[in-house]
């Protein structure tokens, strides 16, 4: 009885023309493919791609410059820095104006920089949001980033970088739907907030109540992956970006206090 | 007949197959945000990725410039102590260590905010171009963070009440329209915290003091 049964399906199967397996099979990797499809824009939104597909294109084409950009300008930095420093020796004045500015380029981010440390990773949760809750409770927020990066200030840190983004006084970290910019870059998930400090950085983060509300709203309540290394070093880059100031001027120190100043 | 029909199918299913392999590549290539963006969002990416190119351009145009100069002094044999200053003088403005005058805005804040809610005040106003801050006379540098719950307030150590100055130095009207458009931070502020009010003020010339904060790295050395 058995054997009939298989007999029937091998007759059956052989008697199937090859243009049917062909299409069959075709039909088959459609599927995996619309899954796949499915599948990789799962945890945001979904739009029609078709006016997308122009813009998606700009954005990843002014990526590509940005980051050939960014290489240049360090590229420049390094170069300058080379011919200053192969000025010094020539008169004490010039040494002393050389280290003036290795400490100012220190102080502005300019120089990348290895010390002790900490890597910090953020990651989206794997949860399913309930019925009445924001799916983006649910992922990293620039939010997230912005108070690892304060956290880790507070603890003592000397220099933070996201990503390779460095952190300087002029660091926005933004949220555009879904994604998160610094600098002005965009950052690719999972999210690495490096920080260079002292050996007990890790103590006084964790020892802080903003860092303890920060995992407990986020880790324990939503899921947010947050994991750490601590590596005998860590590097942090240099800030490839603009220190050129186009409204504030310098002005001689002592003159200065907050606030408009009054009418000439 | 049937046959023709047959390829025709065949052909029609291989052709959605390769559409859907490209479009799949291309959303993987192009990272995981990207391909799950609105238009509207793309839009705002594009614009905010031209402002970091357009700034890069200027920044390697006056290297470029810089390290002209420089060259050519070396093959004159001479040093240009010129030149140095000026760098070190904008190095310094833009890190903080030296006091700077220019046009800006004054947010007043008021109520019962707390320290997150100004970093947000804070990272808006750098978001809209602004070059330096200043909490209430403290500059705003790398490490200054404004802390604490409502009525507990600090920046770099010192205690701040309410109401307080948050000074910004760049472009006034970009400043002020970016803070106060509508779902702006003024508003998202408002909803977040009730009762507190944010005032923003455009100001033909601010001066900002410089950080008294020691900015050189101990822990951290140059990577070469």
């Amino acid at each position: 009885m058995g054997n009939r049964v298989v007999d029937s399906m091998v007759g059956r199967v052989r008697g199937i023309p090859s243009w049917q397996v062909t299409l069959g099979l075709a039909l088959l990797g459609l599927g995996f493919l619309i899954a796949a499809q499915l599948a990789s824009e799962r945890p945001r939104i979904r739009y029609t791609t078709q006016e997308r597909a122009p813009l998606i294109e700009i954005a990843v084409d002014l990526q590509e410059q940005q980051a050939t950009l960014s290489a240049r300008v360090l590229e420049l930095r390094e170069a300058i820095q080379g011919l200053e420093q192969a000025g010094q020796g020539t008169s004490v004045e010039i040494g002393q104006l050389n280290r003036q500015l290795e400490e100012a380029r220190l102080a502005a981010g300019l120089i990348p920089l290895r010390g002790t440390g900490l890597v910090f990773q953020l990651e989206d949760s794997v949860q399913e949001p309930g019925d009445d809750e924001a799916l983006s409770d649910y992922l990293v927020s620039a939010r997230d980033l912005r108070t690892m990066v304060e956290e880790l200030w507070l603890a003592g840190a000397e220099a933070i970088a996201i990503n390779g983004e460095r952190v300087t006084p002029t660091t926005a970290i933004i949220d555009i739907g879904g994604v998160i910019l610094a600098n002005s870059a965009y950052l690719a998930p999972p999210y690495q907030v490096t920080a260079i400090g002292p050996d007990d950085l890790y103590d006084r983060l964790t020892a802080s109540a903003g860092f303890a509300d920060f995992v407990r709203a986020r880790q324990d309540d939503y899921g947010i992956r947050i994991g750490y290394a601590e590596p005998e070093e860590v590097d942090v880059p240099a800030f490839a970006g603009t220190v050129t100031l186009r409204y504030a001027r310098p002005l001689p120190a002592d003159t200065a206090r907050a606030g408009p100043s009054p009418e000439p | 007949m049937r046959r023709t029909r047959n390829q025709l199918t065949i052909a029609a299913v291989a052709f959605i197959l390769g559409l859907m392999v490209v479009v799949q590549l291309r959303v993987q290539a192009s990272g995981s945000g990207l391909g799950s963006m609105s238009s509207q969002d793309l839009t705002v990416f594009v614009a905010n990725l031209n402002t970091g190119l357009a700034q890069r351009r200027q920044e390697i145009a006056s290297l470029e410039r810089d390290l002209r100069d420089l060259q050519s002094d070396r093959d004159r044999g001479v040093v240009s102590l010129d030149q140095a200053r000026a760098e070190l003088a904008r190095i310094r403005a833009y890190a903080g260590l030296d006091p700077v005058t220019g046009p800006g805005v004054t947010v007043s804040i008021d109520g019962a905010i707390d320290g997150p809610g100004v970093e947000n005040v804070i990272n808006e106003l750098r978001n809209a171009g602004a070059e330096a801050i200043a909490v209430e006379g403290v500059r705003v540098v790398v490490g200054t963070i404004v802390t604490g719950g409502p009525g507990g307030l600090s920046v770099d150590g010192a205690a701040l009440a309410v109401p307080f100055e948050v000074s910004a130095i760049g472009a006034s009207e970009t400043l002020t329209g970016s803070l106060t458009r509508i779902g702006g931070i003024v508003a998202q502020i408002g909803a977040t915290y009730p009762g507190v009010t944010l005032t923003v003020t455009p100001v033909e010339r601010l001066e900002l003091p410089a950080t008294s904060r020691a900015l050189v790295p101990s822990h951290g050395r140059p990577r070469l």
